[in-house]
């Protein structure tokens, strides 16, 4: 009896342990193959290069150089101490340094660990010609961002930095992972994708004591794609020049493809900071400079555009047919809507819609605005392409506003009075634009109707993909519009326009000024124009945050202008 | 005859396994004494099958006789360690004999099977029954208790913890089968769970550590968790199929301490997988089933009962062995039978085969 019992209970402990058995070795067993790998398996990283950022010539804005760090591979027979001084001699720094800096990377054996970071050249041919006295000590040229220009375009290059939170949870899937290295702003973070480089290495083999067995495979560091883009370095450098000190942004764009020439922002960063931080002091002011450096105002904010915006009003106006050439306003100073007075800023007497533009007169449009009507000026603001992005290929573009009776109504409960009209007209109230947008909507009347859609990127990887890059729709206007409103850029940019500053530059040059008055401090000014004026090649948006009129605005686009002239851009 | 040479098979094929897994977990290791150590393992199976064939041609009823005397030359042997015994890993097991070295520890187990075996086949000279079913107290536990302690108190001292234990396992095991009253059972196992606090403080250090360690891996998983925490992975990262013979990282890189003596079984896991881990179950599984029934083939009491006994010192090593390895049991240093690395283990369990043969064989006879 007893032993039959005693057969049962060993079969069954057996069949337990098969059990257990088959608990770890297969429904836990690719936990376990991951803590075996763990044990023995380590991988001594090597970089690529990302890719270089050119201009639309080739010249490099943007590239990266070898930096050199001093690796040490700790090996368990070695004589750590021993190294370590061999190295602090030959870098001049003080060994003790090294020893902190060595205790507090260490994770394993066999496990490079870094103990000086970007060491001149000459110390590293000099480390590794003792390579046989100091060994574990690996140099790993470590390639690191460069900018030969400085800051100039930092906007739309961006800055490069350690990938943080949310940009990982949304790129987790696209292979990357903590610790990488990725662009922040400006085309480093739009293209990304291309610039990135990718990293390869060795996975090596190691015993219990973290010594080399064998190297289990190698896969070669990609590097990433150079990118090109359509930005001109010598019109890019004049803009940042004219703007100077001046807070404000300079858009340069081609009419008929969108491509930008130019942007340039002020203040401005140097993206050189966020490659070597060594002073962080200097990046946190960065970013709480109450001028807020690193945002790119060309397409990230919005401003109300002034008078600029009667490009839209006076095209409203002639498509609807409620105004033609020969329409014309008796201006006397102001304009009375109901009760309140609207004032011009000067006394302008009879004129036509293309005088109107020229001295950039209120009362003709307050009158012009009335009689078009909010909602036709809204929807004429938006064939324009007002508040949305233009779809540049940047990141953090803001849409800007147009206000309009149904909006008002809504989320204000109030009616749309002709005041808010006639403020409308003239670009005032409530509305909103980037200078980018401004820009696009100058284009029209420099091709011909088109709205195009502005791009950065020319080529990726040496091959031009602008053919991809190029999309436009056609903003429905009749060629006398088009016309009557190129007459009156024209005027504004001759003898007695309000940018007759930009008249005998030797070229002709037509556009728009604007002055948007602000509640507090300096209105803003704005110049959007393009040039020739015959066969349109750039069109020019100069905005000046708290610059003053617009006047001003117009004398920054004539230094730039007359830069381009000098250098036989145009 | 059919059986004896099913255990024989059996017992080839898993020493063959054994040799196998010594030769895989130690080839990588740098310096002479591994680079032999899987040859001198078959050589401890070539002295065991000749052991086997040797005992398993000398009649048990002969063992009958020399019990005391065998008893006794234990005793000794395991005094001797305490005087001349080599002293490694911390622990003073082995008896140095010309070239080799011998643990008597192991030979201990199977003359108390042997003991056992004889104190409770003992017959009454009045009318040739069975004394143990008339055994009081005295006489059916605490005397037979008392001559197991003195080799169990020498083994612990040693110390061996995993050895005593083995011991006393199989001393209440063969309690059962031999038909001592079940209250008797009953109130020693009591009685033993009770007094488990007082072993608590008769434990070394190490000891408790590896107790403690057992309840949880984590509390120290560089120190005495270390190797229990390795051996799960070794076993767990085997997969189904394993990693293949000769390519398991735990034990090739040493990451997994004692991977050929105690954890044997975790290399072998690692390389034959889920499959190769169940086949050797098996196996072992076989082995003993094979002793389980030629003691109920026996009639002769003395010769049922020792080969119960050695049914249940091989399952109960096997099972402890491999229950440590997957962290189910506390460490305490028990070899595999017939796998891990150890002269002195493998032929005693070839002897203990051997014996059990014989038992198949002679039972014919009377």
């Amino acid at each position: 009896m007893r032993i039959r019992i005693v057969n049962f209970i060993f079969l069954g402990v057996f069949l337990i342990i098969a059990m257990v058995l088959l608990g770890t070795e297969v429904i836990h067993g690719k936990r376990f193959r991951q803590l075996s790998n763990k044990n023995c398996i380590r991988l001594v990283p090597q970089l690529g290069t990302r890719g270089r950022i050119l201009d639309r010539e080739g010249n490099v804005i943007a590239d990266s150089y070898l930096s050199y760090d001093v690796m040490l591979l700790p090996q368990p027979d070695d004589n750590v101490d021993d190294v370590l001084s061999g190295v602090a001699k030959v870098l001049g720094i003080k060994q003790q340094e090294l020893k902190e800096r060595f205790k507090k990377e260490f994770i394993a054996l066999s496990l490079p660990v870094t103990i000086a970071g970007n060491i001149p050249v000459k110390k590293a041919v000099a480390l590794e010609e003792k390579k046989m006295d100091l060994p574990g000590v690996v140099i790993q040229p470590h390639p690191l961002r460069r900018y030969p220009y400085g800051e100039l375009a930092c906007h739309l290059l961006g800055y490069l930095g350690e990938i943080d939170r949310w940009r990982l949870t949304k790129l987790e899937d696209y292979g990357y992972k903590t610790r990488d290295i990725v662009g922040f702003g400006g085309v480093e973070e739009r293209y990304d994708y291309y610039l990135r480089q990718e990293e390869g290495g060795f996975s090596t083999q190691v015993d219990h004591r973290g010594r080399f067995v064998r190297t289990l495979g190698y896969r070669s560091p990609q590097n990433g794609k150079d990118i090109q883009l359509t930005l001109d370095l010598r019109v890019q450098k004049l803009a940042e020049e004219a703007l100077g000190r001046q807070v404000g942004s300079v858009v340069v764009m081609e009419p008929a493809s969108g491509e930008i020439i130019a942007m340039a922002n002020n203040p401005v960063f140097n993206p050189a900071a966020f490659v070597d931080r060594k002073s962080d002091a200097g990046l946190k002011r960065l970013f709480n400079d109450p001028k807020s450096p690193l945002i790119n105002r060309a397409i990230s904010s919005t401003y109300p555009p002034g008078s600029v915006f009667k490009i839209v009003v006076a095209s409203a106006a002639l498509e609807t047919g409620k105004i033609n050439i020969n329409t014309t306003t008796d201006c006397t100073g102001s304009f009375y809507v109901g009760q309140q007075r609207f004032a011009c800023w000067n006394t302008h007497g009879t004129q036509n819609v293309v005088g109107a533009l020229m001295h950039s007169c209120n009362v003709f449009f307050y009158r012009t605005g009335l009689l078009v009507g909010p909602q036709a000026i809204y929807e004429y603001a938006l064939r324009f392409g007002l508040s949305r992005p233009s779809g540049i290929d940047l990141p953090y573009e803001a849409s800007g506003f147009v206000p309009s009776p149904l909006w008002k109504r809504v989320y204000h409960f109030r009616a749309w009075f002709n005041g808010d009209t006639a403020n409308l007209a003239i670009g005032q109230g409530d509305l909103l634009v980037s200078p980018v947008q401004i820009a696009r909507a100058m284009a029209v009347f420099a091709n011909n109707g088109f709205l195009v859609t502005p791009y950065v990127l020319k080529g990726v990887g040496g091959k031009d993909v602008s053919l991809y890059q190029r999309k436009f729709s056609r903003v429905s206007l009749k060629d006398s519009t088009i016309d009557i409103v190129r007459q009156g850029l024209r005027k504004v940019a001759s003898e007695g326009g309000t940018a007759s500053n930009l008249s005998g530059l030797g070229v002709e040059v037509a556009g728009k000024t604007g002055t948007a008055q602000v509640g507090r401090g300096l209105p803003h000014g704005w110049f959007a124009g393009f040039l020739p004026y015959k066969n349109p090649r750039f069109v020019i948006c100069v905005f000046l945050e708290h610059g003053g009129a617009g006047y001003y605005a117009s004398t920054t686009a004539k230094r730039i202008i007359e830069g381009m002239v000098k250098e036989g851009i145009i | 005859m059919k059986a004896t040479a099913l255990i024989l098979v059996l017992a080839l094929l898993i020493s063959a396994i054994g040799v196998l897994s010594i030769y895989s977990s130690t080839y990588r290791k740098e310096g002479i004494q591994w680079e032999s150590t899987y040859q001198r393992q078959l050589l401890w199976v070539v002295l065991g099958v000749a052991f086997f064939f040797l005992m398993s041609g000398i009649n048990y009823r002969r063992i009958w006789d020399a019990t005391y005397l065998l008893y006794a030359a234990a005793a000794l042997l395991l005094l001797l360690v305490f005087i001349l015994g080599v002293v490694r890993l911390g622990a003073q097991r082995w008896l140095r004999l010309a070239w080799f070295t011998f643990q008597p520890s192991e030979i201990t187990k199977l003359i108390a099977v042997i003991f056992i075996a004889r104190y409770f086949s003992a017959k009454s000279v009045d009318d040739v029954s069975l004394k143990v079913n008339k055994m009081g107290v005295i006489r059916g536990l605490v005397l037979p208790l008392a001559f197991m302690a003195v080799p169990m108190a020498l083994i612990m001292e040693q110390p061996d913890l995993g050895s005593a234990m083995m011991i006393l396992l199989v001393f209440v095991a063969m309690l059962f089968v031999s038909g001592v009253r079940m209250r008797y059972l009953v109130t020693f196992v009591i009685l033993g769970l009770l007094s488990l606090p007082l072993l608590w403080h008769m434990l070394r250090d190490y000891q408790r550590d590896r107790l403690m360690v057992f309840l949880n891996p984590n509390i120290d998983p560089l120190g005495a968790g270390y190797t229990v925490i390795q051996s799960k992975i070794a076993i767990g990262s085997g997969g189904i199929f394993g990693k293949g013979w000769l390519s398991g990282t735990q034990s090739q890189l040493h990451f997994l301490p004692e991977s050929h003596t105690d954890f044997i079984f975790a290399t072998f896991a690692e390389e034959w997988g889920f499959l190769g881990s169940c086949a050797l179950l098996f196996l072992y599984y076989l082995v003993i089933r094979e002793g389980i029934r030629i003691a109920g083939r026996t009639a002769d009491n003395f010769g049922k009962l020792l080969a119960l006994g050695i049914s249940l010192m091989l399952g109960i090593q096997v099972i402890i062995n491999i229950a440590m390895n997957l962290g189910m049991a506390p460490v305490v240093g028990l070899p595999l039978p017939l796998m891990s690395y150890g002269g002195s283990s493998i032929i005693v369990t070839f002897i203990a085969l051997g014996i059990l043969a014989n038992i198949d064989r002679t039972r014919a006879v009377f």
